[in-house]
C-alpha cells in the first residue's frame, strides 16, 4: 500500500446478533463448533471462506476473530446469521458491527538498530528487554496503537480501530526514525 | 536605509543574547555558592580557614574572624570515661538504612534486667519490665501496610544473600520497592513478585545485572511473573534503566567458568566491535555474552566447551551457537578447533 508490505493479519470484531443464545442447540445444528461450559463460557465456531473464527455467548453477542480484512467480518457475521436463522435461531436484522483491534505487520526494509531507537524514542515511551522479548514495543498516542519493532526492520502493529489507524502508526514510527537517522 | 536598520537589528539581539548569557552565568555561580558551605573568610578573603573544635568555632587563620559559631562537631566522640568507650568513639547507633521496615530507627529495650545505673532489677519490677519489652517488640509493626513492607523487606533480604549481592544493591531494592507501595502498585499483584522484581530492577541499576532466571531461582515466583512485574513497575515508576548491555555480564561469566582476565578482556573487545557492527540489537544479552566468551576462550587457547558456557550462561548451546556463527562472519574471526 505505501511500500512498507503493510499487511493486515488480524481484524477482531463484536456484535449483538440477539438477545440471548441457547448455546446447546446451536452446538448439535452446527458442524464443528465447540462448547464446553467448564473450560470456557462461550461457543467457538469456525467457517472458512472467507476464513474466520466465532466466539457465540449465551447473551447474544457474538465475537468474530481471525478475518483478514473489514470487509470480511460484515459478510461472515452476515452468513453467520443466515446460518442460525436457517436451524430457527432468531437474530437482529440489521446487527452493530464494532471492529475491536486490527493487527498488522509492515517492513521498513532496513536493518535497524534497537538501543539505538530506545534512547531516541526516550525509555519512557518505549519497552525493550531483550532478555524478555526481542521486540521493541513503542506505544503511541495518536493514533492510540502498539507498534512492536524488530531490528529485522519488520514491524507489527496492533490496537488499531481502523485500517487508517495501522497506516498512520507505521508512517510515525517511520518519521521519528527518519528524523533520527536511524533508517 | 533598511540594510542598516537590520543590522543594527541583528546587533543589539546579538548583545542582547550575551547579556542574557552573562546573567544566567552569574545566576548559576550564585546558586553553586549557596550550595556549597563558605571557605572564603568574608573578611578578608582569606581561604584557610580552621575549625577549633574546643570552642566549636570555624576562626579565619590570617584575620581572626569568628565565621561560624557552636557548629555541630560531625568527628568521632572525644571524651571517653572508661576503656568501652574509649574503643567506641561514637555517638550514634547503626547507620539508617532502607533494608528494615522502619530504617533501622527502631527502640529497644535491653534484654538484660539492670537499669541505667547497672543494678539489677527486682524481681516485683521485672515482670512489668518483661511485659514493657514484649509491646515495645510488638509496637515495632503498627498496622497490615508496615507487616507487608517487613516481610517484602525479609524476603528482599533473604534472595539478595541467596544471590551474594552487595550492600548497595539491597539498599536500591528497597527503596525500588517503597517507591512502589507509595504508588499503590502493589495492590493485584503478589508481594513476592513484586519484592523480585524490584531486585532485578536493583541489580540492572547498579549494573550488575543478574538474569530473570537467577533471580526466579531464588524467588517464590516464576520468571514469567518477575518478568511482568518488572515491565510494570518500571513503567509506572519511570525507571529508565537501559537494556543491559552484554559486557556487564562478562566478568561473572569468566569466573564462574575459571577464566583468566585474557579471556574476559578479549571478550569485552569482541563485544564492543559487535555492538558497533549493530550484532547484538533485538538479542538476548546473555547469549551474545556467552557466544564471545566461548569465542574468546578458543582464541587464548584456554578451551571451554559450549555445554560448559551454556551452563554458566543459562542459555542453549544452540543460542551460542547461532550467536558464535553470527559475530565469527561478521567480525572475521577465523577460528580453529
Amino acid at each position: 500500500m505505501t511500500g512498507y508490505n503493510l499487511k493486515i493479519e488480524n481484524v477482531v470484531a463484536s456484535t449483538k446478533l440477539a438477545e440471548s443464545f441457547d448455546l446447546t442447540k446451536i452446538e448439535i445444528e452446527f458442524e464443528g463448533a465447540e462448547y464446553n461450559k467448564q473450560k470456557f463460557p462461550g461457543l467457538v465456531y469456525r467457517v472458512s471462506d472467507p476464513k474466520a473464527a466465532f466466539l457465540v455467548f449465551t447473551s447474544g453477542k457474538v465475537v468474530c476473530t481471525g478475518a483478514k480484512n473489514v470487509n470480511d467480518v460484515h459478510t461472515v457475521i452476515k452468513n453467520m446469521a443466515k446460518k442460525l436463522n436457517s436451524i430457527g435461531v432468531e437474530t437482529v436484522p440489521n446487527p452493530d458491527i464494532t471492529v475491536q483491534n486490527i493487527v498488522a505487520s509492515a517492513d521498513l526494509h532496513a536493518v535497524l538498530n534497537l538501543n539505538a531507537i530506545a534512547i531516541g524514542l526516550g525509555l519512557e515511551n518505549i519497552e525493550y528487554e531483550p532478555e524478555q522479548f526481542p521486540g521493541l514495543v513503542y506505544r503511541i498516542d495518536e493514533p492510540k496503537v502498539v507498534v512492536l519493532i524488530f531490528s529485522s526492520g519488520k514491524l507489527v502493529v496492533t490496537g488499531g480501530k481502523s485500517p487508517e489507524d495501522c497506516e498512520q502508526g507505521v508512517e510515525v514510527v517511520r518519521q521519528q526514525l527518519d528524523s533520527m537517522g536511524l533508517l | 536605509m533598511v540594510e542598516v536598520e537590520r543590522t543594527r537589528y541583528s546587533e543589539t539581539s546579538e548583545r542582547e543574547k550575551m547579556r542574557a548569557m552573562i546573567k544566567a552565568r552569574k545566576e548559576k555561580e550564585k546558586t553553586d555558592d549557596t550550595e556549597k558551605p563558605e571557605v572564603i573568610c568574608p573578611e578578608c578573603e582569606s581561604r584557610s580557614l580552621e575549625h577549633d573544635y574546643e570552642r566549636a568555632e570555624l576562626v579565619c587563620a590570617d584575620c581572626g574572624l569568628v565565621v561560624d559559631a557552636e557548629f555541630v562537631d560531625e568527628g568521632p566522640e572525644w571524651r571517653a570515661f572508661d576503656h568501652d568507650q574509649r574503643m567506641k568513639r561514637s555517638r550514634v547507633g547503626a547507620p539508617m538504612t532502607y533494608t528494615i521496615h522502619d530504617k533501622g530507627l527502631s527502640t529497644m529495650i535491653d534484654w538484660r534486667n539492670r537499669d541505667s545505673y547497672g543494678k539489677s532489677i527486682s524481681s516485683k519490677n521485672r515482670a512489668q519490665l518483661y511485659r514493657l519489652r514484649k509491646w515495645q517488640r510488638r509496637i515495632r509493626v503498627s498496622n497490615a501496610t508496615e507487616r507487608n513492607l517487613a516481610f517484602a523487606l525479609s524476603e528482599l533480604d533473604r534472595m539478595a544473600s541467596a544471590l551474594g549481592l552487595p550492600r548497595t544493591v539491597r539498599e536500591t531494592a528497597a527503596v525500588v520497592y517503597r517507591k512502589a507501595v507509595d504508588k499503590n502498585l502493589i495492590r493485584g499483584r503478589s508481594i513476592e513478585g513484586v519484592a523480585a522484581a524490584a531486585l532485578y530492577a536493583a541489580c540492572r541499576q547498579c549494573s550488575v545485572p543478574r538474569t530473570l532466571d537467577e533471580i526466579g531461582e531464588v524467588s517464590r515466583v516464576s520468571r514469567k511473573e518477575i518478568g511482568r512485574t518488572y515491565r510494570f513497575i518500571s513503567r509506572e515508576l519511570s525507571l529508565k534503566l537501559m537494556p543491559t548491555s552484554p559486557i556487564d555480564y562478562v566478568p561473572r561469566f569468566c569466573s564462574g567458568l575459571q577464566l583468566k582476565g585474557e579471556v574476559q578482556s578479549k571478550s569485552v573487545e569482541i563485544l564492543r566491535q559487535a555492538s558497533e557492527k549493530e550484532l547484538t540489537s533485538g538479542r538476548g544479552p546473555t547469549g551474545v555474552a556467552a557466544a564471545a566468551i566461548y569465542i574468546a576462550s578458543i582464541l587464548c587457547g584456554d578451551r571451554r566447551t559450549q555445554r560448559e558456557v551454556a551452563d554458566v550462561a543459562g542459555v542453549t548451546e544452540v543460542t551460542i551457537r547461532n550467536r558464535y556463527k553470527e559475530l565469527a562472519e561478521e567480525l572475521d574471526i577465523e577460528i580453529i578447533l
